[in-house]
């Protein structure tokens, strides 16, 4: 029945050469990105400029239009929280953390793992991963030489609890700002529909660790000496700047916990956050901590927001999105649980940021072929919609642990690891890697079965 | 006075595939004239006698301070005896994997004020000095020149 209800609201998609010419485009750009041939941000670039020079999109509409141009509230929130964490970064901040917690582990190396792998989560949670784990590896390097234990499990646990602990709320991964921002979701809903699952999934995976490594890692107790001695307190830099900085992140934090009460969008909280540590840090060379935001992510998703600008207008989502429906025949449990594991498997080996990019509108149209006649929060807030953009989060976010190359945290500790002189090879990642993202989603799954169509709470 | 007329001629190499322990003894059984001296610093040559790198003391330095606390503010946190375990661990490594490869060197012509301004400017230790088929025929150490400043100060051999 709903699949004829579907065949009846779907327009046709005009095929005319605009559309292949957007086709091919995309098409091609994501080839092109996927080979690592070309860096990926010049290609984002090249391919938004094209989209543009074709006339395919207005240079209005790639600027100015929400549904089809770059989402700046994904930009400036992105900008603002890399501000905030390259003033904070020389704080010494994480490196206290780090130390403070492999003591309080007591130089025992599985509860090390285990602390480091919550710590890691729960910054990750907070502030980016790349970050979280750029911080954090280092201190690890220097734990697992002092114990004189192999560094490689400990990075790679870091690695994976970094991707789970990034699914949790809005601002934890680059997929959850760019779901948040399209479905027009806030912090909250992240925290109420996001954080349960992933708790529940951090559990599991220290569960699982603990099988794996629980019994092998074993130190002789004057090594542990060396940790236990280590004073945590040398490692703040600056204290004066870490107060502050802890002050704005607590200020950006209430921020986003009242967004959706007080109508800010998040971009909005970030960017006060920024410019208030930037006023307050005194610093008379803002260039430096500017400088520093990692502008050819910031291009990328520049310039993959108005490549798929151009496929949706000229239809290409829109096809796509019938075409899905046709598979799941609009059963929406069905849809769900496609659009997870798709999500997974693709985020396991092509980037999660232009695969999201590309499903947020294709879910946005599946929808309106779906319900015609709602529109706005109606539309994407459809009770009915709503585990789509909790299972495409899960999905993309959990996926990036399957592969070494699945998530940026990933790729970090394996360049950190191979410059410390310790190659972890792509199989040896996908050996831990590709179990607990299979395990991850069942649970996710699991999740979404019982909470939204078992329960429907 | 020319970089030739001071150099100590070429007589100690090492090959880039010996192991750091292997170079650092070699190093340490240097002789010149007739007597063992010790040196920090030896060029690198290839079987033909080609130039390829010069390995010194602070290039072991370098390999054995961990990645980690290049990468970040981490020196306030060591324990005792870990220069001594570090240096356990890279001395397996080969000779050519933690070489310096971009040589400075000196013409056997260059005047001794070209050869002074190259070791200050380079805050370097010794200088390799090569013949026209660049290939090193003799190195200064920091040493030498001061030979030649005594002799030029106080008039005498030292």
């Amino acid at each position: 029945m709903a699949h004829e209800a579907v065949a009846e609201a779907t327009q046709q998609v005009v095929m005319n050469t605009t559309f292949w010419t957007a086709t091919i485009i995309f098409l091609l750009a994501y080839a092109i990105i996927v080979s690592e041939k070309v860096h990926k941000t010049i290609v984002a670039i090249v391919g938004a400029a094209l989209m543009l020079v074709l006339k395919i999109l207005e240079q209005h509409e790639a600027f100015h239009v929400e549904e089809l141009g770059v989402d700046w509230n994904v930009i400036f929130l992105l900008i603002s929280m890399m501000t905030i964490i390259n003033l904070m970064r020389p704080t010494g901040f994480f490196e206290y953390i780090a130390i403070k917690s492999a003591k309080w582990g007591k130089g025992e190396p599985f509860k090390i793992m285990a602390i480091f792998s919550v710590v890691t989560a729960v910054l990750s949670a907070f502030l980016d991963n790349v970050t979280t784990v750029l911080l954090l590896a280092p201190v690890t390097l220097l734990i697992a030489d002092a114990l004189e234990v192999d560094p490689i499990p400990f990075l790679i646990t870091e690695a994976l609890a970094s991707n789970i602990g990034g699914t949790a709320t809005l601002i934890g991964d680059p997929p959850n700002i760019m779901i948040a921002s399209k479905a027009k979701l806030n912090f909250m809903d992240f925290i109420v529909h996001l954080t349960p699952a992933i708790i529940i999934i951090m559990v599991a995976f220290l569960f699982v660790i603990k099988l794996i490594f629980g019994k092998k890692l074993k130190v002789k107790p004057e090594l542990k000496k060396r940790v236990l001695e280590m004073n945590e307190r040398e490692a703040i830099k600056d204290p004066v700047m870490l107060k502050k900085s802890l002050f704005v992140l607590a200020v950006v934090i209430l921020g986003f916990i009242f967004h959706g009460k007080l109508h800010y969008e998040p971009a909005t909280v970030a960017l006060f956050g920024a410019g208030l540590l930037l006023l307050l840090s005194g610093t008379h060379e803002p260039h430096e901590y500017l400088a520093e935001v990692e502008w050819p992510t910031i291009f990328f998703f520049m310039g993959l927001f108005i490549i798929i600008g151009g496929v949706v207008k000229v239809g290409l989502i829109k096809w796509m999105s019938q075409k899905v429906l046709e598979i799941t025949h609009g059963n929406m449990f069905s849809t769900s649980m496609l659009v997870m594991w798709f999500s997974a498997f693709a985020s396991a080996f092509v980037d999660n940021i232009p695969y999201v990019a590309t499903m947020n509108p294709l879910i946005i149209d599946m929808a309106k072929e779906i319900w015609p006649n709602l529109h706005g929060i109606q539309l994407l807030h459809n009770p009915a919609l709503m585990p789509l953009w909790w299972s495409l989060a899960l999905g993309a976010c959990l996926g990036g642990n399957g592969t070494a190359i699945g998530a940026s945290a990933n790729v970090i500790v394996v360049g950190m690891a191979e410059r410390a002189g310790r190659k972890i090879s792509f199989a040896k990642f996908m050996l831990y890697g590709m179990p607990i993202m299979i395990l991850t989603v069942v649970i996710s799954m699991i999740y979404v079965w019982l909470r939204y169509y078992v329960l429907k709470i | 006075m020319k970089a030739k007329d001071i150099m100590e001629p070429m007589s100690d190499t090492l090959r880039p595939d010996i192991t750091i322990k292997e170079a650092i003894k070699q190093m340490k059984m240097a002789r010149r004239d007739d007597t063992r001296v010790g040196v920090k610093g030896m060029v690198v040559v290839t079987d033909k006698g080609e130039l390829i790198g010069m390995f010194s003391i602070k290039d072991v330095l370098k390999a054995i301070i961990p990645q980690y606390m290049k990468m970040s503010e981490l020196s306030d946190f060591t324990w005792e005896g870990m220069l001594e375990a570090m240096a356990k661990k890279v001395e397996d490594m080969k000779v050519q994997d933690v070489m310096t490869r971009d040589v400075i060197t000196v013409r056997e012509e260059a005047p001794l004020m070209e050869v002074a301004d190259v070791i200050v400017k380079n805050n370097l230790q010794r200088v390799p000095v090569v013949g026209k088929d660049g290939r090193p025929v003799g190195i200064i150490y920091v040493r030498d020149l001061y030979h030649a400043l005594v002799k030029a100060m106080l008039g005498e051999e030292d």
